[in-house]
């Protein structure tokens, strides 16, 4: 176990080395004018104001066309120096010989050495998981299988963290997740569960799988109250929130592990958290969790890769290396609804990880805004025109065709 | 379609004489342009309905044109092309260039130009090379059309209140006849418009300037 940190360690020293022999350059590719939209048009001189505001909404739409907020987001956050593997090579050219051969080395090592190192550790793992949860299922419910179930659970986790060369960092861990509580974190990758059991217990929450997958849930469940639904169950969502609403009841349970964007991001913001997750009522334990992506990129884009080729890349990356932030717990105050305690949370979330909060929904991966966004932007300019009297201002009467 | 994944360098040569572009800025667009396309060779209107940001824009429907317009993209016959390359997108995309350091006045003047027609084309909806009162009050409406609380008969008020305005510059003939591109140019002379009409690119150092 400790090889494998060790191994992050070295390689961190070394590739800081090479980092500093990069130049820097910027997270976008277009320098965006933020003047608001008030200013910039009532800047002009009034008749110019006319036929030039269109150059406002002109200039936005082609900043748009070249590059958009929200698209960046869903592929894989750009690196300011390259860390060796070809997949974040987006942006860097062949240089030299030597960065080449350097480059095999890495491979070699990589899928040569690190690989079958932590397949073994990860497939130790799986197989302990699945017959430790099992056998502690067997016993009858008590204070003792409660134990032993974390114990199994706990050691498992930290097995399979050190299968995928995780280096995580714990910030606050006074305000860890409580029993009863629910626990809400931001969604980057499948493997943002491992990172949280690793350092404690929750019942995770999640749709009932197939394969390998399912064969784990069956056993855990055992010995643990996870609540896997199945997928006809989760279109109910009248079910879905009474079942949750009952095991938070419960105080004696472990806290649930739920995370609202609903979807993987690619970690350098927070979107739009789902509010089902709010209307259940009890503590809010908000987690932050953000990657280190200069290891290796955790972010998993389902519509571009499977999970088996996702796993191989992270088992073939330098390492995992995140920081989580335990945060204060929250409740919901008086008078909010669930769509404002959402928003309140994930900017506390936002903040602490250093990530961005964007205003959008994780669905817009797949689907197309909603319309309610697009009139407030254009109900904006109209209330500006109004406003300055361009329609008070023109004689009554006028009639020019 | 043919599909592919590196820009050649000959394009790249070609793409950076014609419209302006640095190398590194070409590659960007270029990526930008295999995104919206999906990998294929051409762009079609319905590409740019996957960009969320642009849905929020009023007169989007007016820049999506711009972009098939055979005015636009330098082709001698008028109307609307079915689809577009990727060097028509640049050619479309120069037109948003930040001015240059080194521009003299002749090209300053040619670029200033180049602007006001992408412009006057997006007002001049039937190419028929004038912008008519109607075609004015068309885009007051498209940029007004979110309101719901704003009624027809304000935008058109609006429109015809910047008609007027147009007209103590051009001459009042202009107003029924519509405005030609000539008289589009005397409205802006003196009014600096360089500055609004431009997408600036951020400095792009890459690694190849390691040593």
């Amino acid at each position: 176990k400790t090889c494998a940190l060790k191994e992050g360690g070295c390689i961190s020293s070394w590739l800081v080395l090479v980092q500093m022999l990069w130049k820097l350059f910027g997270p976008g590719i277009i320098e965006r004018d933020e003047t608001p939209m008030e200013k910039e048009i009532a800047g002009l001189h009034r008749m110019e104001f006319q036929f030039s505001d269109i150059f406002y909404f002109c200039r936005k739409g082609f900043e748009a066309i070249v590059e958009d907020e929200v698209t960046q987001r869903f592929s894989s956050e750009e690196l300011v120096s390259w860390n060796l593997l070809t997949r974040t090579n987006v942006n860097f050219h062949y240089i030299s010989l030597r960065l080449t051969v350097v480059w095999v080395i890495g491979v070699i090592v990589r899928y040569c050495f690190l690989l079958p190192l932590r397949f073994t550790l990860a497939a130790i793992g799986i197989t302990s998981m699945i017959v430790g949860t099992t056998l502690v299922g067997q016993l009858p419910n008590s204070s003792v299988k409660n134990y032993l179930s974390e114990v199994v659970h706990l050691t498992c986790s930290r097995i399979l963290v050190r299968a995928l060369s995780g280096t995580i960092h714990y910030h606050n861990r006074e305000n860890k997740p409580q029993k009863g509580g629910i626990c809400v974190a931001n969604h980057t990758s499948p493997i943002d569960a491992i990172i949280l059991t690793n350092d404690g217990c929750y019942a995770m929450v999640g749709q009932v799988h197939g394969g390998l997958m399912g064969v784990i849930q069956r056993a855990t469940v055992k010995a643990c109250p996870h609540v896997w639904f199945e997928r006809s169950e989760i279109k109910d969502r009248h079910l879905v929130t009474k079942r949750l609403r009952e095991h938070v009841a419960n105080k004696s349970k472990l806290p649930i592990l739920i995370f609202p964007e609903g979807t993987c991001i690619n970690n350098t913001s927070v979107m739009m958290f789902k509010k089902g997750s709010f209307e259940i009522g009890g503590t809010i334990y908000p987690v932050a969790i953000k990657y280190d992506p200069q290891f290796g990129d955790a972010f998993w884009n389902s519509s571009k890769y499977n999970i088996v080729s996702y796993l191989l890349r992270i088992m073939t990356s330098w390492a995992i290396v995140c920081n989580v932030w335990y945060m204060p717990p929250m409740v919901r105050k008086e008078g909010e609804d669930a769509v404002q305690f959402a928003n309140r949370v994930r900017s506390a979330i936002a903040h602490q990880g250093g990530l961005a909060e964007l205003p959008w929904d994780g669905g817009l991966k797949r689907a197309k805004v909603k319309d309610s966004f697009k009139e407030e932007q254009q109900k904006n300019y109209s209330k500006m025109l109004v406003r300055n009297g361009s329609i008070g201002s023109l004689p009554t009467g006028t009639e020019s065709d | 379609g043919r599909q592919w994944q590196e820009l050649p360098p000959g394009k790249r040569k070609k793409g950076e004489r014609g419209s302006g572009f640095t190398s590194e800025q070409i590659e960007h667009l270029h990526r930008r342009f295999r995104q919206l396309s999906r990998d294929q060779l051409t762009i079609r209107k319905e590409n740019f309905d996957s960009i969320p940001d642009l849905e929020f824009n009023p007169i989007r429907a007016k820049i999506v044109h711009a972009f098939f317009d055979k005015r636009n993209l330098r082709q001698e016959s008028s109307g609307l092309a079915d689809e577009i390359n990727f060097e028509d997108f640049l050619t479309i995309m120069s037109y948003f260039r930040p001015i240059e350091m080194n521009m003299d006045e002749e090209q300053l003047d040619r670029f200033r130009k180049e602007k006001l027609k992408f412009l006057f084309h997006m007002y001049d909806s039937d190419h028929d090379g004038k912008i008519t009162l109607q075609e004015y009050r068309n885009v007051v409406e498209e940029l007004l059309s979110g309101n719901p609380h704003l009624e027809k008969e304000s935008a058109r008020s609006i429109a015809d209140g910047a008609m007027m305005e147009a007209a103590s510059i051009c001459g009042p003939d202009q107003v029924y006849e519509g405005i030609t591109f000539e008289d589009f140019l005397k409205m802006w002379q003196g009014i600096d418009i360089e500055t609004k009409m431009h997408v600036r690119f951020l400095n792009m150092e890459t690694i190849a300037h390691c040593y």
